[in-house]
């Protein structure tokens, strides 16, 4: 039977180019458009590399004070990270690190912008780079304050030109020579927690982080639990650690500060009212809704002409007996076999668009693919897209008088 | 007469006409989106940048040198300044706070005037040597200088948009503005200067004012503008960067250049407008396809009654222009409907941009939808008037 069904859907399409053309065109770049998003905020957010150990790390990346007179957001302090989160009990490892700042070296009258990153032994534990050669730094290293660096690959060809081996040689940056001691595969800047070009322990930073006893400052923190079910655990003494800390100074009656899963904290807007996960999900929703309801009544409006233009060949079926229920199920087929066919082109399509993208360079080192989760979505989308263009049309269909539609011939 | 009758023809068609209304409709609704954003983009670029940022250098520092006395950290701070400005290269220096143009640091507070509240102004500190620096242009007043340091009222330098807002076309100069609404904090307006964009040229500049430096300001402070001579070396930023760090020995030292740094905000503006274009050029392309295809197979549906039309002695001209004003009439009929949900917009000030946006917004997706409509009618509207009457009767 559905051989037969997939024999007159092919036959149809073939008969009406035009409206075929008409209704793979709309289904294939919507379909475009929906895996480019997909597959974009699968490799934003979804990209493990570094962290491996997503799915039992916390990371602490917001610390928001409030008063009367106003309120101050920002990342917590060194002190804060490990005189406080640091006395928890159920982290195995704290990983902690500056944001990247920014700072300039010039090798051959040439300018290079640099990003730094100060960190702790733990942090190398945590994340799970990739190292071309080398390794990173020991807790042994940054308690003697060695000045020496992990540099990214992009960092590594700049600086150095083309080279096999840097390891042992000297970078200059911010005016001081670090020796370079491990070479890591680049991180994407949307990454932006862990992103750098050059990764030095703190102990070497000017600012001696182990002074102040203020709250805010430069760091971030990275939790490990032993086992993920001890994350929720984590996440609870967490909180029970906030409620328990005293305020910094009497200008302030509130804290905050969550021990959050990568992408909650990634989206984190630093305000506690505004939850960015909400936020996230509102403009994809937006988004998703623009670009789907257009095309879908689109598709409504040529399947009801398509299916209408058909009415002497439903009028036959019916008299000769066929039920509502098979006429709608066929057309639901065959619509179903045009989106897929869509589908298909709009595979391809994303191919082409991921390559173009990609070769754009937007931004450095996040290459886009499409992968089997993004396939996924895309045969899921394509599946809805056909069953809801297919049901009004087919339902208007079912209704038509025999008698009618034989007399329309 | 005709209107009524067209009337007639539609309502009679209505289940399939309430789909093409609705994908009008719809069509509507994202092009105006598109177009408020394309809109309020344009609004602002062709507003001027303010200021001259093709030479301008931003140097950033950390950890400053920290001492209780005044004099010594003037005469720090004087040394590196002469030191820098010795430098052929150098036209102009000035000392600010964080929040330089094309940056994403903002600094922002409340005034009032004649108590009335002013939201989001962006308070900058900066020193004498500031608007020589950056080329500012002074509409009226003057820039701060030396005999500020005795003034009653703190002086302060407003941008052009606070003006507008606070005085609209009267005087500024000479007026006092509340910081806060502490009544002991009066700030005197002594000049204004050209709004600058700062978040690039795509972002509006928003309210502003800029405070004068003193002793005080130095503890906090954290970047240096530079403007030098066009077209110098990078060996040249290599001595500037060398003289920093060898100066101040406990700062991370950063030099950026303002077209890169103006390069790139700009570019977080402009990638959201370019995929949003590509999207709706996109969806304007499936709508086009879609009308087009109904509309020509509906004259197919219906070539018995424009045969007959024919028959009867309608023209050619007529016969197409009656399918042309049938889909123009579908369109208006969604584009009011269009346009109540659109206007609630400015009613309702949903987004803070003026009106003036809406409503061009508005008028410029009316216009492409009646030409849309328009076009895709064209064609399936020659083919109803080649439709001779004698082949088409005698179909039926």
């Amino acid at each position: 039977m559905l051989k037969n069904y997939f024999k007159i859907a092919i036959a149809v399409l073939r008969r009406r180019k035009f409206f075929t053309f008409i209704s793979l065109f709309g289904i294939s770049f919507t379909l475009t458009i929906l895996l480019v998003l997909t597959s974009f905020i699968d490799k934003v957010v979804g990209d493990s590399y570094p962290d491996r150990k997503r799915d039992r790390s916390l990371y602490v990346t917001r610390l928001q004070e409030s008063g009367k007179d106003g309120q101050s957001s920002s990342t917590p302090s060194y002190y804060f990270l490990t005189h406080f989160v640091g006395s928890l009990k159920t982290p195995v490892k704290l990983g902690i690190s500056t944001s990247f700042a920014g700072t300039n070296t010039y090798v051959n009258n040439k300018k290079l912008a640099v990003n730094y990153k100060y960190t702790n032994a733990d942090y190398w534990d945590i994340m799970e780079y990739d190292f071309i050669e080398g390794k990173a730094f020991n807790k042994l290293q940054i308690d003697n304050a060695d000045k020496v660096a992990v540099i990214s690959e992009d960092m590594k060809s700049e600086y150095f030109g083309d080279i096999p081996s840097v390891i042992g040689k000297y970078i200059e940056a911010d005016n001081v020579k670090y020796r370079v001691i491990g070479v890591v595969k680049n991180v994407p800047i949307t990454s932006y927690n862990l992103y750098s070009d050059i990764y030095l322990p703190y102990t070497v930073s000017k600012n001696d982080y182990k002074k102040g006893r203020g709250y805010l400052g430069d760091f971030t923190a990275v939790m490990l639990a032993s086992s993920t079910t001890d994350v929720p655990r984590m996440s609870d003494e967490y909180d029970a650690m906030m409620r328990r800390i005293p305020m910094e100074s009497k200008e302030y009656n509130k804290m905050s500060s969550h021990a959050e899963s990568y992408f909650r904290s990634y989206v984190n807007t630093g305000n506690d009212n505004m939850s960015g996960v909400t936020i996230v999900l509102i403009i994809i929703t937006i988004f998703v809704l623009l670009v789907t309801v257009l095309p879908t009544l689109n598709l409504v409006n040529i399947n009801i002409t398509r299916i209408m233009e058909r009415s002497s060949e439903i009028g036959v079926r019916k008299a000769f007996g066929a039920s509502s229920g098979t006429l709608v199920y066929q057309f639901l087929v065959e619509n179903i076999i045009l989106t897929l066919l869509g589908g298909l082109i709009g595979v391809v399509l994303s191919f082409i668009a991921i390559q173009v993208i990609n070769s754009f360079h937007l931004i450095p080192n996040l290459v886009l693919s499409i992968n089997f989760t993004v396939l996924g979505i895309g045969l899921l989308v394509c599946f809805f897209f056909g069953l809801l263009s297919g049901v009004y049309p087919a339902w208007r269909m079912s209704k038509l008088n025999v008698v009618t539609a034989l007399k329309a011939q | 007469m005709m209107f009524k009758h067209l009337f007639k023809l539609i309502w009679n068609k209505k289940k399939q006409n309430f789909l093409l209304m609705t994908e009008m409709l719809f069509s509507f609704l994202v092009l105006f989106a598109v177009f408020t954003l394309l809109v309020y983009y344009y609004d602002n670029y062709k507003k001027p940048m303010g200021f001259e940022y093709q030479n301008v250098w931003v140097i950033s520092y950390n950890n400053a040198y920290q001492t209780k006395n005044a004099d010594s950290l003037n005469n720090y701070y004087g040394i590196l300044r002469k030191s820098i400005k010795a430098m052929p290269e150098v036209r102009e220096l000035s000392f600010c706070s964080f929040n330089t143009p094309f940056s994403n640091n903002m600094s922002q507070g409340r005034v009032t005037y004649h108590k009335k509240e002013f939201y989001h102004m962006n308070f900058y500190t900066a020193d004498d040597s500031y608007q020589a620096t950056m080329n500012m242009q002074v509409l009226e007043g003057r820039w701060f200088n030396k005999t500020d340091v005795v003034a009653k009222d703190k002086p302060i330098v407003i941008n052009s948009d606070t003006k507008e807002q606070l005085f609209g076309k009267g005087t500024a100069v000479g007026q006092l503005i509340v910081n806060g609404d502490d009544k002991d904090k009066m700030m005197r307006v002594i000049g204004v200067v050209q709004s600058i964009k700062v978040k690039g040229d795509y972002a509006p500049a928003g309210l502003g004012l800029y405070q004068r430096a003193d002793t005080g300001s130095l503890r906090w402070f954290g970047k240096i503008m530079v403007q030098v001579v066009p077209g110098v070396s990078a060996a040249f930023e290599g001595r500037l960067y060398k003289t920093m760090a060898n100066y101040m020995k406990d700062s991370n030292i950063e030099i950026e250049h303002l077209t890169n740094k103006r390069t790139s905000i700009n570019y977080f503006t402009l990638i959201p407008m370019i995929v949003l274009s590509i999207v709706g050029g996109f969806l304007v392309i499936n709508v086009a396809l879609g009308l087009f295809g109904v509309l020509w197979y509906n004259i197919n549906q219906r070539r018995g009654e424009i045969g007959l039309r024919r028959a009867v002695g309608a023209s050619g001209n007529a016969v197409s222009s009656q399918l042309i004003y049938e889909s123009m009439i579908l369109a208006t009929l969604s584009l009011i409907v269009g346009s109540f949900f659109a206007v609630q917009f400015p009613l309702l000030n949903v987004f803070d941009l003026s009106a003036g946006i809406y409503i061009s917004a508005m008028l410029l997706a009316i216009i492409f939808i009646y030409l849309l409509v328009f076009v895709c009618s064209l064609y399936p509207g020659r083919q109803a008037a080649a439709i001779y009457p004698a082949v088409a009767l005698h179909e039926e």
